[in-house]
Protein backbone atom coordinates (compact mmCIF):
# COMPACT_ATOMS: atom_id res chain seq x y z
CA UNK A 1 0.00 0.00 0.00
CA UNK A 2 1.47 3.37 -0.93
CA UNK A 3 1.78 6.13 1.65
CA UNK A 4 -0.81 8.08 -0.28
CA UNK A 5 -3.39 5.33 -0.15
CA UNK A 6 -2.60 4.71 3.53
CA UNK A 7 -3.22 8.39 4.23
CA UNK A 8 -6.44 8.21 2.25
CA UNK A 9 -7.47 5.16 4.21
CA UNK A 10 -6.84 6.90 7.54
CA UNK A 11 -8.69 9.98 6.41
CA UNK A 12 -11.55 7.84 5.13
CA UNK A 13 -11.87 6.17 8.51
CA UNK A 14 -11.74 9.53 10.25
CA UNK A 15 -14.55 10.79 8.04
CA UNK A 16 -16.64 7.70 8.77
CA UNK A 17 -16.11 8.18 12.50
CA UNK A 18 -17.03 11.85 12.21
CA UNK A 19 -20.13 11.07 10.14
CA UNK A 20 -21.40 8.63 12.73
CA UNK A 21 -20.51 10.47 15.90
CA UNK A 22 -20.76 14.16 15.05
CA UNK A 23 -22.13 14.56 11.54
CA UNK A 24 -20.11 15.81 8.58
CA UNK A 25 -19.73 19.47 7.67
CA UNK A 26 -20.48 20.49 4.09
CA UNK A 27 -16.77 20.41 3.20
CA UNK A 28 -16.29 17.06 4.86
CA UNK A 29 -19.28 15.69 2.99
CA UNK A 30 -17.69 16.65 -0.33
CA UNK A 31 -14.43 15.04 0.71
CA UNK A 32 -16.29 11.96 1.90
CA UNK A 33 -18.09 11.61 -1.43
CA UNK A 34 -14.79 11.91 -3.31
CA UNK A 35 -13.05 9.29 -1.21
CA UNK A 36 -16.05 6.98 -1.36
CA UNK A 37 -15.33 6.41 -5.03
CA UNK A 38 -11.87 5.09 -4.18
CA UNK A 39 -12.67 2.97 -1.15
CA UNK A 40 -14.16 -0.54 -0.98
CA UNK A 41 -17.95 -0.34 -0.85
CA UNK A 42 -18.27 -2.27 2.39
CA UNK A 43 -15.81 -0.02 4.21
CA UNK A 44 -18.40 2.75 4.36
CA UNK A 45 -20.56 0.93 6.86
CA UNK A 46 -18.10 -1.00 9.01
CA UNK A 47 -18.11 1.61 11.76
CA UNK A 48 -21.90 1.84 11.57
CA UNK A 49 -22.18 -1.71 12.80
CA UNK A 50 -19.69 -1.09 15.59
CA UNK A 51 -21.40 2.05 16.84
CA UNK A 52 -24.84 0.47 16.54
CA UNK A 53 -23.66 -2.49 18.63
CA UNK A 54 -22.43 -0.06 21.30
CA UNK A 55 -25.70 1.85 21.10
CA UNK A 56 -27.56 -1.39 21.80
CA UNK A 57 -25.21 -2.22 24.67
CA UNK A 58 -25.53 1.20 26.29
CA UNK A 59 -29.24 1.67 25.70
CA UNK A 60 -31.40 2.06 28.76
CA UNK A 61 -34.25 0.20 27.13
CA UNK A 62 -36.24 -0.29 30.33
CA UNK A 63 -38.29 2.84 29.82
CA UNK A 64 -41.04 2.04 27.32
CA UNK A 65 -42.33 4.42 24.69
CA UNK A 66 -44.90 6.91 26.03
CA UNK A 67 -48.35 5.61 25.19
CA UNK A 68 -49.45 8.53 23.01
CA UNK A 69 -46.21 8.29 21.06
CA UNK A 70 -46.68 4.59 20.57
CA UNK A 71 -50.20 5.19 19.26
CA UNK A 72 -48.94 7.77 16.79
CA UNK A 73 -46.17 5.44 15.54
CA UNK A 74 -48.60 2.57 15.25
CA UNK A 75 -51.08 4.59 13.25
CA UNK A 76 -48.40 5.68 10.79
CA UNK A 77 -46.98 2.15 10.61
CA UNK A 78 -50.25 0.70 9.43
CA UNK A 79 -50.35 3.18 6.55
CA UNK A 80 -46.77 2.39 5.59
CA UNK A 81 -47.25 -1.34 5.77
CA UNK A 82 -50.56 -1.23 3.92
CA UNK A 83 -48.78 0.55 1.06
CA UNK A 84 -46.26 -2.32 0.92
CA UNK A 85 -49.07 -4.81 0.46
CA UNK A 86 -50.43 -2.91 -2.52
CA UNK A 87 -47.00 -2.55 -4.06
CA UNK A 88 -46.16 -6.25 -4.41
CA UNK A 89 -48.88 -8.33 -6.07
CA UNK A 90 -48.14 -12.05 -6.26
CA UNK A 91 -47.99 -13.74 -9.66
CA UNK A 92 -49.12 -17.34 -9.73
CA UNK A 93 -46.82 -19.77 -11.50
CA UNK A 94 -48.00 -21.41 -14.66
CA UNK A 95 -49.18 -24.98 -14.12
CA UNK A 96 -46.68 -27.45 -15.57
CA UNK A 97 -49.08 -30.34 -15.77
CA UNK A 98 -50.83 -29.02 -18.86
CA UNK A 99 -47.71 -28.81 -20.99
CA UNK A 100 -48.06 -30.69 -24.31
CA UNK A 101 -51.77 -31.26 -24.10
CA UNK A 102 -53.83 -30.30 -27.09
CA UNK A 103 -56.50 -28.04 -25.65
CA UNK A 104 -58.53 -25.39 -27.46
CA UNK A 105 -58.00 -22.23 -25.40
CA UNK A 106 -59.53 -19.80 -27.88
CA UNK A 107 -62.96 -19.43 -26.23
CA UNK A 108 -61.28 -18.92 -22.87
CA UNK A 109 -58.91 -16.32 -24.29
CA UNK A 110 -61.81 -14.41 -25.85
CA UNK A 111 -63.71 -14.49 -22.58
CA UNK A 112 -60.63 -13.38 -20.64
CA UNK A 113 -60.03 -10.53 -23.08
CA UNK A 114 -63.63 -9.40 -22.68
CA UNK A 115 -63.32 -9.40 -18.90
CA UNK A 116 -60.03 -7.52 -19.13
CA UNK A 117 -61.58 -4.90 -21.42
CA UNK A 118 -64.53 -4.44 -19.09
CA UNK A 119 -62.19 -4.17 -16.10
CA UNK A 120 -60.00 -1.65 -17.89
CA UNK A 121 -63.03 0.46 -18.83
CA UNK A 122 -64.26 0.42 -15.23
CA UNK A 123 -60.83 1.28 -13.86
CA UNK A 124 -60.40 4.12 -16.33
CA UNK A 125 -63.72 5.68 -15.43
CA UNK A 126 -64.02 5.03 -11.72
CA UNK A 127 -63.56 7.88 -9.26
CA UNK A 128 -59.92 8.09 -8.25
CA UNK A 129 -59.40 7.36 -4.58
CA UNK A 130 -56.26 9.18 -3.54
CA UNK A 131 -54.91 8.78 -0.06
CA UNK A 132 -54.25 12.26 1.29
CA UNK A 133 -51.40 12.57 3.76
CA UNK A 134 -52.45 13.22 7.33
CA UNK A 135 -51.56 16.45 9.09
CA UNK A 136 -49.06 14.51 11.18
CA UNK A 137 -47.40 13.26 7.99
CA UNK A 138 -47.29 16.74 6.51
CA UNK A 139 -45.71 18.04 9.69
CA UNK A 140 -43.11 15.26 9.69
CA UNK A 141 -42.30 15.91 6.05
CA UNK A 142 -41.89 19.62 6.68
CA UNK A 143 -39.59 18.94 9.60
CA UNK A 144 -37.52 16.49 7.63
CA UNK A 145 -37.08 18.70 4.59
CA UNK A 146 -37.17 22.39 5.62
CA UNK A 147 -33.68 23.78 6.18
CA UNK A 148 -34.95 26.94 7.87
CA UNK A 149 -37.31 25.22 10.28
CA UNK A 150 -38.03 27.08 13.50
CA UNK A 151 -39.26 25.23 16.47
CA UNK A 152 -40.45 26.35 19.87
CA UNK A 153 -42.14 24.66 22.82
CA UNK A 154 -45.34 26.09 24.20
CA UNK A 155 -45.04 27.62 27.65
CA UNK A 156 -47.61 29.12 29.96
CA UNK A 157 -49.06 32.46 28.89
CA UNK A 158 -50.72 35.07 31.09
CA UNK A 159 -53.81 32.89 31.63
CA UNK A 160 -52.36 29.38 31.50
CA UNK A 161 -54.29 26.16 31.03
CA UNK A 162 -53.06 23.55 33.47
CA UNK A 163 -51.27 20.69 31.74
CA UNK A 164 -51.28 22.18 28.25
CA UNK A 165 -48.04 21.43 26.39
CA UNK A 166 -46.78 21.03 22.87
CA UNK A 167 -44.75 22.87 20.30
CA UNK A 168 -44.87 24.83 17.09
CA UNK A 169 -42.80 24.39 13.95
CA UNK A 170 -42.57 26.96 11.17
CA UNK A 171 -40.70 27.37 7.90
CA UNK A 172 -40.61 30.94 6.56
CA UNK A 173 -39.31 29.85 3.17
CA UNK A 174 -42.37 27.67 2.73
CA UNK A 175 -44.75 29.81 4.76
CA UNK A 176 -45.88 26.60 6.37
CA UNK A 177 -46.07 25.42 9.93
CA UNK A 178 -47.91 23.30 12.45
CA UNK A 179 -48.92 23.61 16.07
CA UNK A 180 -49.03 20.57 18.29
CA UNK A 181 -50.96 20.51 21.54
CA UNK A 182 -51.57 18.11 24.37
CA UNK A 183 -53.90 18.80 27.21
CA UNK A 184 -55.40 21.93 25.70
CA UNK A 185 -59.00 22.36 26.82
CA UNK A 186 -61.61 21.24 24.30
CA UNK A 187 -63.49 24.35 23.12
CA UNK A 188 -67.13 24.85 22.17
CA UNK A 189 -66.82 26.44 18.69
CA UNK A 190 -70.14 28.26 18.93
CA UNK A 191 -68.98 30.03 22.10
CA UNK A 192 -65.25 30.60 21.60
CA UNK A 193 -62.30 29.59 19.48
CA UNK A 194 -58.55 29.53 19.79
CA UNK A 195 -56.59 31.98 17.66
CA UNK A 196 -52.89 31.98 16.80
CA UNK A 197 -50.81 35.15 16.61
CA UNK A 198 -47.35 35.29 15.05
CA UNK A 199 -44.96 37.97 16.24
CA UNK A 200 -42.73 38.83 13.32
CA UNK A 201 -39.45 40.72 13.31
CA UNK A 202 -40.84 43.16 10.78
CA UNK A 203 -44.16 43.66 12.50
CA UNK A 204 -45.02 45.76 15.54
CA UNK A 205 -45.67 43.82 18.75
CA UNK A 206 -49.05 45.50 18.86
CA UNK A 207 -50.08 44.05 15.54
CA UNK A 208 -48.92 40.46 15.33
CA UNK A 209 -49.87 38.43 12.28
CA UNK A 210 -53.14 36.55 12.53
CA UNK A 211 -52.29 32.82 12.32
CA UNK A 212 -55.89 31.67 12.03
CA UNK A 213 -58.58 30.37 14.34
CA UNK A 214 -58.93 26.75 15.28
CA UNK A 215 -60.78 24.34 17.50
CA UNK A 216 -59.56 21.62 19.82
CA UNK A 217 -61.82 18.58 19.78
CA UNK A 218 -59.72 16.26 21.94
CA UNK A 219 -57.48 16.76 24.92
CA UNK A 220 -54.88 14.26 23.73
CA UNK A 221 -52.53 15.14 20.89
CA UNK A 222 -53.89 17.60 18.34
CA UNK A 223 -51.94 18.98 15.37
CA UNK A 224 -53.20 22.16 13.73
CA UNK A 225 -51.81 23.68 10.51
CA UNK A 226 -50.90 27.37 10.69
CA UNK A 227 -52.89 29.63 8.43
CA UNK A 228 -50.97 32.92 8.45
CA UNK A 229 -52.93 35.78 6.94
CA UNK A 230 -49.81 37.76 6.04
CA UNK A 231 -46.38 36.72 4.90
CA UNK A 232 -44.16 35.90 7.90
CA UNK A 233 -40.62 37.17 7.41
CA UNK A 234 -38.95 36.05 10.62
CA UNK A 235 -41.10 34.67 13.41
CA UNK A 236 -39.99 35.61 16.91
CA UNK A 237 -42.87 34.34 19.01
CA UNK A 238 -46.19 32.54 18.71
CA UNK A 239 -49.14 33.17 21.02
CA UNK A 240 -52.53 31.52 21.47
CA UNK A 241 -55.50 33.55 22.60
CA UNK A 242 -59.12 32.57 23.20
CA UNK A 243 -61.52 34.70 21.21
CA UNK A 244 -65.12 34.86 20.10
CA UNK A 245 -66.20 32.49 17.27
CA UNK A 246 -64.45 33.48 14.04
CA UNK A 247 -61.65 35.25 15.85
CA UNK A 248 -60.78 38.93 16.03
CA UNK A 249 -58.66 41.36 14.03
CA UNK A 250 -56.98 42.80 17.11
CA UNK A 251 -56.88 40.75 20.27
CA UNK A 252 -57.37 42.24 23.71
CA UNK A 253 -55.10 39.40 24.94
CA UNK A 254 -57.30 38.96 28.00
CA UNK A 255 -57.13 35.20 27.65
CA UNK A 256 -53.69 34.11 26.52
CA UNK A 257 -53.02 30.51 27.61
CA UNK A 258 -49.91 29.67 25.59
CA UNK A 259 -46.74 31.32 24.30
CA UNK A 260 -43.84 29.89 22.31
CA UNK A 261 -40.72 32.00 22.01
CA UNK A 262 -38.27 31.22 19.25
CA UNK A 263 -34.85 30.92 20.90
CA UNK B 1 -14.06 -6.69 37.36
CA UNK B 2 -14.54 -10.00 39.08
CA UNK B 3 -15.87 -13.16 37.49
CA UNK B 4 -19.61 -13.29 37.13
CA UNK B 5 -21.57 -16.24 38.39
CA UNK B 6 -24.25 -16.96 35.84
CA UNK B 7 -27.35 -18.07 37.65
CA UNK B 8 -29.61 -20.49 35.88
CA UNK B 9 -32.75 -18.26 35.61
CA UNK B 10 -30.73 -15.40 34.18
CA UNK B 11 -29.02 -17.74 31.77
CA UNK B 12 -32.34 -19.17 30.69
CA UNK B 13 -33.78 -15.69 30.17
CA UNK B 14 -30.74 -14.76 28.13
CA UNK B 15 -31.10 -17.85 25.99
CA UNK B 16 -34.77 -17.18 25.46
CA UNK B 17 -34.19 -13.53 24.57
CA UNK B 18 -31.35 -14.46 22.25
CA UNK B 19 -33.50 -17.07 20.56
CA UNK B 20 -36.17 -14.48 20.01
CA UNK B 21 -33.68 -11.90 18.82
CA UNK B 22 -31.66 -14.17 16.60
CA UNK B 23 -34.10 -16.72 15.27
CA UNK B 24 -37.35 -14.87 14.88
CA UNK B 25 -36.61 -11.50 13.28
CA UNK B 26 -39.62 -9.27 12.87
CA UNK B 27 -38.54 -7.07 10.01
CA UNK B 28 -39.10 -9.67 7.28
CA UNK B 29 -42.71 -9.85 8.45
CA UNK B 30 -42.97 -6.08 8.32
CA UNK B 31 -41.43 -6.15 4.83
CA UNK B 32 -44.11 -8.61 3.78
CA UNK B 33 -46.87 -6.32 4.95
CA UNK B 34 -47.70 -8.19 8.15
CA UNK B 35 -49.16 -5.47 10.35
CA UNK B 36 -49.46 -7.87 13.28
CA UNK B 37 -45.69 -7.51 13.71
CA UNK B 38 -45.94 -3.78 14.49
CA UNK B 39 -46.72 -4.15 18.18
CA UNK B 40 -44.08 -6.83 18.62
CA UNK B 41 -41.58 -4.56 16.93
CA UNK B 42 -42.51 -1.64 19.19
CA UNK B 43 -42.30 -3.90 22.23
CA UNK B 44 -38.89 -5.18 21.20
CA UNK B 45 -37.26 -2.00 19.93
CA UNK B 46 -39.34 0.85 21.33
CA UNK B 47 -37.20 1.11 24.46
CA UNK B 48 -33.96 0.99 22.48
CA UNK B 49 -35.02 3.73 20.07
CA UNK B 50 -36.56 5.85 22.82
CA UNK B 51 -33.37 5.58 24.86
CA UNK B 52 -31.22 6.69 21.92
CA UNK B 53 -33.58 9.51 21.02
CA UNK B 54 -33.66 10.90 24.57
CA UNK B 55 -29.90 10.88 24.74
CA UNK B 56 -29.30 12.51 21.40
CA UNK B 57 -32.17 15.01 21.17
CA UNK B 58 -32.41 18.60 22.28
CA UNK B 59 -35.83 18.42 23.95
CA UNK B 60 -38.53 15.89 24.86
CA UNK B 61 -40.71 16.91 21.92
CA UNK B 62 -37.70 16.69 19.63
CA UNK B 63 -37.06 13.16 20.90
CA UNK B 64 -40.67 12.20 20.19
CA UNK B 65 -40.45 13.51 16.64
CA UNK B 66 -37.18 11.68 16.16
CA UNK B 67 -38.67 8.39 17.33
CA UNK B 68 -41.55 8.74 14.89
CA UNK B 69 -39.15 9.41 12.03
CA UNK B 70 -36.91 6.51 13.04
CA UNK B 71 -39.74 4.04 13.01
CA UNK B 72 -40.86 5.28 9.61
CA UNK B 73 -37.30 4.53 8.47
CA UNK B 74 -37.57 1.10 10.07
CA UNK B 75 -40.82 0.26 8.25
CA UNK B 76 -39.48 1.57 4.95
CA UNK B 77 -36.14 -0.21 5.21
CA UNK B 78 -37.43 -3.47 6.67
CA UNK B 79 -36.82 -5.29 3.41
CA UNK B 80 -33.13 -4.34 3.54
CA UNK B 81 -32.50 -6.16 6.78
CA UNK B 82 -30.26 -9.19 6.36
CA UNK B 83 -29.98 -11.48 9.35
CA UNK B 84 -26.68 -12.89 8.07
CA UNK B 85 -25.00 -9.46 8.20
CA UNK B 86 -26.19 -7.91 11.48
CA UNK B 87 -28.60 -8.62 14.25
CA UNK B 88 -31.95 -6.96 14.02
CA UNK B 89 -31.35 -4.75 17.07
CA UNK B 90 -28.07 -3.57 15.53
CA UNK B 91 -29.85 -2.78 12.27
CA UNK B 92 -32.53 -0.77 14.07
CA UNK B 93 -29.89 1.09 16.08
CA UNK B 94 -28.03 1.96 12.87
CA UNK B 95 -31.17 3.46 11.35
CA UNK B 96 -31.85 5.31 14.58
CA UNK B 97 -28.38 6.83 14.83
CA UNK B 98 -28.39 7.95 11.21
CA UNK B 99 -31.66 9.75 11.68
CA UNK B 100 -30.61 11.26 15.01
CA UNK B 101 -27.27 12.53 13.75
CA UNK B 102 -28.99 13.98 10.71
CA UNK B 103 -31.41 15.83 12.99
CA UNK B 104 -28.59 17.06 15.23
CA UNK B 105 -26.81 18.48 12.18
CA UNK B 106 -29.94 20.29 11.05
CA UNK B 107 -30.51 21.67 14.53
CA UNK B 108 -26.92 22.79 14.88
CA UNK B 109 -27.33 24.76 11.71
CA UNK B 110 -30.37 26.37 13.24
CA UNK B 111 -29.40 26.85 16.87
CA UNK B 112 -25.67 26.19 17.01
CA UNK B 113 -26.28 24.59 20.34
CA UNK B 114 -27.97 21.33 21.06
CA UNK B 115 -28.20 19.85 24.48
CA UNK B 116 -29.30 16.33 25.37
CA UNK B 117 -32.29 16.09 27.65
CA UNK B 118 -31.60 13.00 29.66
CA UNK B 119 -30.54 14.16 33.12
CA UNK B 120 -27.98 11.43 33.51
CA UNK B 121 -26.55 12.46 30.19
CA UNK B 122 -26.27 16.06 31.32
CA UNK B 123 -24.17 14.94 34.23
CA UNK B 124 -21.95 12.90 31.91
CA UNK B 125 -22.51 9.75 33.88
CA UNK B 126 -21.08 6.50 32.62
CA UNK B 127 -23.23 4.52 30.19
CA UNK B 128 -25.70 1.95 31.43
CA UNK B 129 -23.85 -1.31 31.94
CA UNK B 130 -26.15 -4.12 30.94
CA UNK B 131 -24.79 -7.50 32.03
CA UNK B 132 -23.27 -9.24 29.01
CA UNK B 133 -25.54 -12.22 29.53
CA UNK B 134 -28.54 -10.05 28.75
CA UNK B 135 -27.09 -8.61 25.57
CA UNK B 136 -27.34 -9.92 22.06
CA UNK B 137 -24.14 -11.13 20.43
CA UNK B 138 -23.10 -7.90 18.67
CA UNK B 139 -23.58 -5.76 21.74
CA UNK B 140 -21.91 -8.27 24.03
CA UNK B 141 -18.84 -8.34 21.82
CA UNK B 142 -18.79 -4.57 21.63
CA UNK B 143 -18.78 -4.16 25.41
CA UNK B 144 -16.03 -6.75 25.78
CA UNK B 145 -13.93 -4.97 23.16
CA UNK B 146 -14.54 -1.56 24.76
CA UNK B 147 -12.79 -2.83 27.86
CA UNK B 148 -9.63 -3.29 25.81
CA UNK B 149 -9.43 0.31 24.61
CA UNK B 150 -7.15 2.88 26.16
CA UNK B 151 -8.93 5.01 28.74
CA UNK B 152 -8.69 8.16 26.61
CA UNK B 153 -10.14 6.43 23.57
CA UNK B 154 -12.94 4.88 25.53
CA UNK B 155 -13.75 8.22 27.16
CA UNK B 156 -13.95 9.98 23.80
CA UNK B 157 -16.30 7.28 22.52
CA UNK B 158 -18.44 7.48 25.66
CA UNK B 159 -18.78 11.23 25.39
CA UNK B 160 -19.62 11.12 21.70
CA UNK B 161 -21.71 7.95 21.39
CA UNK B 162 -23.47 7.94 24.73
CA UNK B 163 -23.64 11.63 25.58
CA UNK B 164 -23.86 12.94 22.04
CA UNK B 165 -21.31 15.70 22.69
CA UNK B 166 -19.76 17.56 19.75
CA UNK B 167 -16.02 17.39 19.19
CA UNK B 168 -15.31 20.82 20.66
CA UNK B 169 -17.13 19.98 23.89
CA UNK B 170 -15.22 16.72 24.20
CA UNK B 171 -11.96 18.60 23.71
CA UNK B 172 -12.94 21.12 26.39
CA UNK B 173 -14.06 18.47 28.81
CA UNK B 174 -11.11 16.11 28.39
CA UNK B 175 -8.41 18.70 27.82
CA UNK B 176 -7.43 16.94 24.61
CA UNK B 177 -6.65 18.83 21.42
CA UNK B 178 -9.42 18.77 18.83
CA UNK B 179 -7.25 16.73 16.46
CA UNK B 180 -6.55 14.22 19.21
CA UNK B 181 -10.26 13.82 19.85
CA UNK B 182 -10.77 12.96 16.19
CA UNK B 183 -7.85 10.56 16.22
CA UNK B 184 -9.06 8.83 19.38
CA UNK B 185 -12.53 8.45 17.89
CA UNK B 186 -11.15 6.93 14.70
CA UNK B 187 -8.65 4.67 16.42
CA UNK B 188 -11.15 3.57 19.01
CA UNK B 189 -13.71 2.57 16.40
CA UNK B 190 -11.07 0.93 14.26
CA UNK B 191 -9.86 -1.17 17.18
CA UNK B 192 -13.40 -2.09 18.13
CA UNK B 193 -14.10 -3.20 14.57
CA UNK B 194 -10.98 -5.37 14.49
CA UNK B 195 -11.60 -6.72 17.97
CA UNK B 196 -15.19 -7.65 17.18
CA UNK B 197 -14.07 -9.37 14.00
CA UNK B 198 -11.37 -11.24 15.88
CA UNK B 199 -13.85 -12.43 18.46
CA UNK B 200 -15.17 -14.80 15.92
CA UNK B 201 -18.10 -13.00 14.48
CA UNK B 202 -20.03 -15.45 12.44
CA UNK B 203 -20.50 -12.86 9.76
CA UNK B 204 -18.01 -11.88 7.16
CA UNK B 205 -16.29 -8.54 7.32
CA UNK B 206 -18.37 -5.59 6.30
CA UNK B 207 -21.32 -3.74 7.55
CA UNK B 208 -24.92 -3.60 6.65
CA UNK B 209 -25.72 -1.95 3.38
CA UNK B 210 -28.45 0.60 3.80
Amino acid sequence: MSSNSAANSDRWEELQATRLLFGLSADEQVENDDLARQMPADSATQFDTVVAAIDVAWADAQQPLPEQLRRAIRSRAEQEIASKKVASPQVSPVGLGSRGRSVNYAPWLVAAASVALALFTWLANRPVQRTEPTIAQLRSELMASADDLLRADWSAGTTPIEGATGDVVWSSSRQQGYMRFRGLTVNEPTREQYQLWIFDKNQSDKTPIDGGVFDVAASDEVIVPINAKLRVQEALMFAITIEKPGGVVVSSRERLPLLAKVE
Amino acid sequence: MGARSVKEPALRRWRVSREVALEIPLLPRIANGDSTAIDECLDRYGGLVWSLARRLSASPSDAEDAVQEIFIDVWRNADRFRADVAEEATFVAMLARRRLIDRVRKQQRRTLDSRPIDESTLEYAAPVQTPPMELAEDASQATACLEQLRIDERRVLELSIYHGLPQTSIAERTGLALGTVKTHARRGLSQLRDCMAAKGRRRERGGVTL
